[in-house]
């Protein structure tokens, strides 16, 4: 018996023991107390806590709770105001005037004012893609008095709120202007915050435990919670974050009643929690995640398009799928996109070189066509990610179908997280293939989605270049209206495939649990704490 | 005695600092953490800057001198992910993880050495051979799975012990002990076969001296014999096998961590080196070589009250 597999039977144990002794969570504090105290099991440490410097999932998770933002996206991925009262654009779309909502404070009792989000929206613009964008086509960005501030353009820029509002990292978030002075690329060490739960450093273990207590002086807007968007309504006073690196622990301290929510539970513990009548099972984020097969487009073969085409047309994303969230079809489906299924934007245009039946042997000529003579091709393959490791040892199955000399380089994220920085030489340190994932969130339009810049140096790892299709995500920022971003939208999605930018290994779905004495849990690209509560 | 102990302390000094060069070297030759710290979106001019940041653009040999010389007055550095001073980060582990050790120590001794004496006192009997096979099952099973089969029948099945996380002791001596309980067997496990074997086979020798021939001639009984003439004189190795197994437990707890989610310095370390956050991976290495250091000059002293003739 594997690792995996002693984990599952100990964990279904532990489901049959729950519901033998039917056994009740045993607080450790005063009922009264545990009642308003969440305790939650992230996805990750806490390791550390700018959500403009760290820009992983669970520093934005983290900071979604500690600070607000101008806008925010609701379950329809509409931006909404947040912050903001109202907004004015100017006739050429130059001119964006905002307005605060009055009695917005800090965690340390200061009003928030125009100044501190001027200084804040300088330091996201200066680390976030999309603000990033803004920024190269900015006159100013100024405070007009205490409540009003103006951003001056020199194109229009129609995407503004989703860009102010939107899930992924780093995301808008506004802190004192003192605070926000620091050097984008340098950590934070005051963390003052602006949403409803007051980040309490004194208790912060990192690794550990990070603790979080409702912020009385935060005023919710009126309409109902959605998302990021309207009112964040703590209906605890006290989120508890306990990290916990192990599954099997988190499972069993979950059927114990020792911690009431879990973000991400793997598939393999899904069957067991169901089981358990104190524990609710549910999909943790409708936008699901999108496998990646990234090919370094500077070095043979994968320079040359018919190579990346020769993967694409041998992927069978189903054998990827089923390595990932093992045998239940309803977690994943095949993507022939690069793009997020079930949003405003989602097309398939091009992608048929990823549907029907796998064209080995085609792919196999194609491969040769393209000069590849046998060389070993450098796959970095991180073992302690599940995910990353079922890509890799599926790809590494089919590579070696198509006659690839695989030099597998099975190592941790961290070295692959170095290495995949490196343009060398696959055989002196460089690379050929790496495997990650993307969250939905961050694909549901070209703007956040990094897998798709073209732009050769400044794009993201592997550097591919093709001026067409970056022309074409431009065209996309420009688009006026919906239709008109779904035109652009068909053409950029089949340059893309065209390209073959990356490899999607296809769209799949994870869990979250909770104890039944938790409610109001939602589904969302992070974990929505406002409106839970605890009996 | 008192000049000893300052040579050894003193000796310590170059042990250190090769630690300290290795450490460095090692941690080094394995890139940098920029990368990581830069994020999806990073540009390598991001990474750069990050790079300039934290002073790793600086050639190596500056950085360790700068680095040594913060060690040296007794700053460990700050942690490039959580912006917290390492020696923090160490104080806020290291309750859990001494307290950890600490139980297992009083715990594996307290059963292996009198399972190692009986085992001598009933060499060849089914006694003697049912303890050698816990003891080889001690090595045998690794910590996880110890660990893993605890918590289901002690947490799950019988509800005596919550399944995870780490009571400090100034709430209360129950709650402490509730939660350290079920790790501290896990990870006594391989201890208690080493320190039941070595104890064993030990006393088999002493308990083949004429002394003890002579005491039972004298008619001394036999848990005299046993546990105050034939023990002490073979206490020197048993006490040097439980200096080295120290190490062992160190090792082990950063598993036993893992498993029972104690906030503990193996799981700090293993944090550490997954991010390549240098500055805790040297701090927490530089300390761990520090106590073993110590915990063999302790050992050392502890001869003398085992064997007079030991002098230093």
């Amino acid at each position: 018996m594997d690792r995996r597999g002693f984990l599952k039977a100990t964990a279904a144990a532990g489901a049959l023991g729950g519901l033998g002794s039917g056994r009740l969570a045993s607080p450790a504090l005063a009922q009264g107390a545990a009642a308003r105290t969440l305790r939650f099991v992230p996805q990750a440490n806490l390791a550390n806590f700018d959500p403009v410097w760290g820009t992983q999932y669970v520093v934005r998770n983290a900071g979604a709770l500690v600070w607000d933002t101008l806008y925010g996206v609701d379950d329809k991925l509409e931006p909404q105001r947040q912050m903001v009262e109202g907004e004015e654009v100017s006739q050429d779309g130059l001119t964006w005037t905002f307005r605060l909502r009055p009695g917005l404070k800090f965690h340390d009792g200061e009003p928030v004012l125009a100044k501190d989000v001027v200084a804040s929206l300088n330091r996201w613009s200066a680390r976030d893609s999309m603000g990033q964008m803004i920024r190269a086509i900015q006159n100013e960005v100024a405070a007009v008095d205490d409540r009003t501030f103006v951003w001056k353009l020199k194109s229009p820029y129609p995407k503004m709120k989703f860009a102010l509002g939107k899930t992924n990292s780093p995301f808008g978030i506004v802190m004192p202007e003192r605070i926000a002075k620091t050097d984008p690329f340098s950590q934070i060490t005051e963390y003052v915050g602006s949403g409803p739960m007051r980040f309490k450093r004194d208790e912060w273990v990192p690794g550990a435990k990070a603790v979080f207590e409702k912020f009385a002086g935060y005023v919710p807007r009126d309409e109902p919670g959605n998302w990021l968007a309207g009112g964040k309504r703590m209906l605890v006073d006290r989120v508890e974050w306990v990290i916990m690196p192990d599954t099997a622990t988190a499972s069993a301290a979950l059927q114990n009643g020792e911690v009431d929510w879990w973000e991400n539970p793997i598939s393999d513990i899904i069957p067991t929690l169901k089981r358990n009548r104190n524990i609710a099972v549910d999909i943790a984020d409708p936008l699901g995640n999108i496998g990646v097969f990234r090919m370094n487009h500077l070095h043979p073969p994968f320079n040359d398009v018919r190579a990346r085409r020769a993967i694409l047309m041998a992927t069978s994303q189903e054998d990827y799928m089923a390595a990932i969230v093992g045998d239940d079809a309803a977690l994943w489906k095949p993507l022939p996109s690069f793009f997020t299924p079930n949003t405003p934007l989602y097309t398939e245009a091009g992608g048929e070189i990823m549907k029907g039946p796998r064209r080995l042997d085609e792919a196999k000529r194609l491969l040769q066509e393209s000069g590849y003579k046998g060389e070993p091709i450098v796959m970095l393959v991180a073992q302690d990610q599940p995910i990353t490791k079922a890509q890799g040892d599926v790809a590494a199955d089919m590579l070696k179908k198509i006659g690839v000399n695989v030099d597998y380089v099975a190592t941790d994220w961290g070295t692959v997280g170095q290495r995949r920085a490196s343009k060398a030489l696959p055989s002196q340190g460089g690379w050929h293939i790496f495997f990650t994932w993307f969250g939905g969130a961050d694909c549901i339009n070209p703007a956040p989605n990094n897998g798709v810049r073209a732009g050769g140096d400044t794009a993201w790892w592997g550097w591919p270049n093709s001026p067409e299709c970056e022309a074409l995500r431009n065209e996309w920022f420009a688009a006026p209206d919906l239709a008109a971003e779904k035109a652009v939208m068909a053409r950029y999605n089949k340059a893309l495939m065209d390209f073959a930018i990356y490899n999607p290994t296809g769209f799949f779905l994870a869990y979250q649990a909770w104890r039944k004495n938790v409610s109001g849990v939602v589904k969302g690209p992070l974990p929505f704490f406002w409106g839970v509560s605890k009996s | 005695m008192f000049a000893y102990i300052l040579r050894r302390l003193i000796a310590t000094i170059p042990v250190m600092l090769v630690v300290a060069a290795v450490v460095f070297m090692m941690v080094y030759a394995s890139g940098n953490p920029a990368a990581l710290l830069a994020g999806d979106q990073a540009t390598p001019e991001d990474i750069a800057r990050i790079e300039h940041a934290l002073g790793y653009d600086r050639p190596k040999i500056q950085q360790f001198v700068e680095w040594l010389w913060r060690v040296m007055q007794g700053d460990l550095g700050t942690s490039v992910f959580t912006n917290l001073p390492v020696t923090t980060m160490i104080a806020q582990r290291i309750e859990p993880t001494v307290s950890l050790m600490l139980v297992t120590l009083v715990l594996s001794v307290g059963v292996a050495v009198p399972m190692g004496v009986v085992a001598a006192w009933k060499a060849g009997t089914w006694i003697d051979r049912a303890i050698m096979v816990i003891a080889v099952l001690g090595f045998s099973v690794p910590v996880f799975v110890v660990g893993y089969i605890l918590a289901w029948v002690f947490a799950l099945q019988l509800d005596w012990f919550p399944v995870q996380g780490y009571t400090p002791l100034s709430e209360g001596f129950i709650p402490f002990i509730s939660n350290l309980i079920l790790p501290a067997i896990a990870l006594g496990g391989v201890y208690i076969a080493l320190i039941a074997r070595i104890t064993r086979a030990t006393m088999l020798e002493v308990l083949q001296q004429d002394y003890v021939r002579t005491a039972r001639a004298k008619g001394v009984g036999q848990r005299e014999i046993l546990f105050v003439h034939a023990l002490k004189n073979a206490a020197i190795p048993i006490v040097t096998v439980i200096g080295i197994g120290i190490a062992l437990l160190i090792g082990g707890a950063v598993v036993t961590e893992s498993v029972f989610a104690i906030p503990g310095l193996g799981r700090l370390t293993v944090d550490a080196i997954l991010r390549r956050d240098f500055p805790v991976i040297q701090g927490v290495v530089l300390m761990f070589s520090f106590v073993y250091v110590i915990i063999n000059l302790l050992i050392d002293l502890s001869y003398s009250l085992f064997d007079p003739r030991i002098r230093y």
